[in-house]
């Protein structure tokens, strides 16, 4: 072991002591981490990888403002960090071996969201614009239809609002009005039929 | 799928694996392994008469010896660029040498250009060239692919180029001991031309995808 300038105890040779332990870089703790878990050693790699990821969280947010993204792109690295951990050689820092992966994972995640981003249309100021005309167009059509089922005869009117509108069943309303069952189905079937072409003719006029 | 949990599946997968030994020397063991094939391969063919004789041509030897360089140097780059703590430069390593082996082989195109008689170069030649020359460079290209096969996660277009510069190089160094005719032009057609079909190959495959995906 040596002393780095910054007063943090580096791993240089290769071994996995217990006295490396005390060492406050992260990067040592990081290395050491590593080494276990390249001998099977879940938990200490586990740490490793729970470690790593608010780091990696931050380093990927310098290039990614969409919080999937960072996700997205975090999940990546660390698949590629256990992919290829066998690469990984407790006898060096850890560090560049980490930022080699990351930055390889970041730069394709960029060339991917770059390739997207030409497919869709960004929706500005024009996005609110089309919801309101719609929302218009929609109460504009329900005007239309309750000013048609106003000027059906009294029988039709009824057997729509009770039986279309109200969602009411046959008996109840054939109880409520008086009319047979019967009625109430020529009614209702005259009714829509009226309606159909007194809205066709409308738009037709139109 | 979220991030802890994701973390919980890849600890629960942590088998324990060999780490790779130093990247130079897996590149030796690389070119050991390869020196003996095409070795073994050069005594079953019989060393061509004339080589010793040849030797003595500056043009031959030097087209010999950067090759053989640029077999190795490309080999000892491919291992490197592969790692993600070592430097993507890297991969200039075999620069030098290629220039001279490429340079060397073209000045002799542009120098030596005797137009062959005709009948001299068969279509039955051609094929029995290639024929040697796909088994000569086959054994080296799987076994590299072999080694190097974590390289797909991790800049993977530098390492395929790298391993066939180096396969070309080797190749074309032994088939000029045993081959009468040069086939270095054929030997890098042949190498990098497979590349860049399987680049070809990826790149539409990708683009396919990716379009299924946007019309999803």
């Amino acid at each position: 072991m040596a002393r780095a300038p910054n007063g943090n105890l580096r791993l240089v040779a290769s071994g996995e002591g217990g006295g490396a332990r005390a060492a406050r870089s992260p990067d040592v703790d990081w290395s050491i981490l590593m080494a276990h878990g390249q001998s099977g050693d879940a938990a200490a790699y586990r740490r490793l990888l729970e470690d790593l990821t608010p780091w990696l969280r931050l380093y990927v947010r310098r290039w990614f403002r969409d919080d999937r993204d960072v996700e997205d792109c975090v999940q990546e690295i660390l698949l590629t960090i256990h992919a290829i951990r066998r690469t990984y050689d407790p006898a060096r820092p850890f560090g560049p071996w980490l930022v080699g992966i990351a930055r390889r994972r970041v730069a394709d995640r960029l060339r991917k969201t770059l390739r997207t981003h030409g497919h869709e249309t960004d929706l500005g100021e024009d996005d609110d614009h089309a919801a309101t005309e719609d929302e218009n167009r929609h109460s504009l059509d329900r005007d239309k239809l309750m000013g048609a089922i106003e000027a059906l005869p009294p029988a039709q009117r009824t057997a729509i609002r009770m039986l279309k509108l109200e969602e009411k069943s046959l008996k109840e309303t054939s109880g409520e009005t008086g009319l047979s069952i019967a009625n109430l189905k020529v009614a209702t079937h005259r009714a829509l039929k009226a309606l159909k072409d007194m809205l066709s003719d409308r738009s037709e006029m139109k | 799928m979220i991030t802890s949990d994701l973390i919980r599946s890849l600890a629960e997968d942590a088998k324990p694996v060999r780490r790779l030994r130093p990247p130079l020397l897996r590149a030796f063991g690389w070119l050991c392994v390869s020196g003996v094939i095409l070795g073994a391969l050069t005594m079953w063919h019989g060393v061509r008469p004339e080589f010793l004789d040849r030797m003595r041509e500056v043009a031959y030897m030097v087209a010999m010896m950067s090759a053989m360089a640029t077999g190795i140097l490309a080999a000892v780059a491919a291992f490197m660029v592969g790692l993600p703590d070592r430097s993507p430069r890297w991969a200039l390593l075999p620069l030098p040498s290629l220039i001279v082996w490429l340079g060397n082989l073209g000045y002799q195109c542009l120098a030596g250009w005797e137009p062959l008689p005709p009948g001299a170069v068969t279509a039955g030649a051609a094929a029995s060239c290639l024929t040697t020359l796909i088994f000569t460079s086959l054994p080296l290209s799987l076994l590299l692919v072999g080694m190097l096969r974590h390289m797909v996660w991790f800049r993977p277009t530098g390492v395929i180029v790298l391993g066939s510069i180096a396969v070309s190089a080797l190749t074309s160094a032994s088939l000029a001991m045993f081959h009468p005719l040069d086939a270095t032009a054929m030997i890098i057609g042949w190498n990098l031309g497979t590349v860049l079909i399987v680049f070809a190959v990826m790149g539409l495959a990708s683009r396919i995808m990716r379009r299924r995906r946007v019309q999803d």
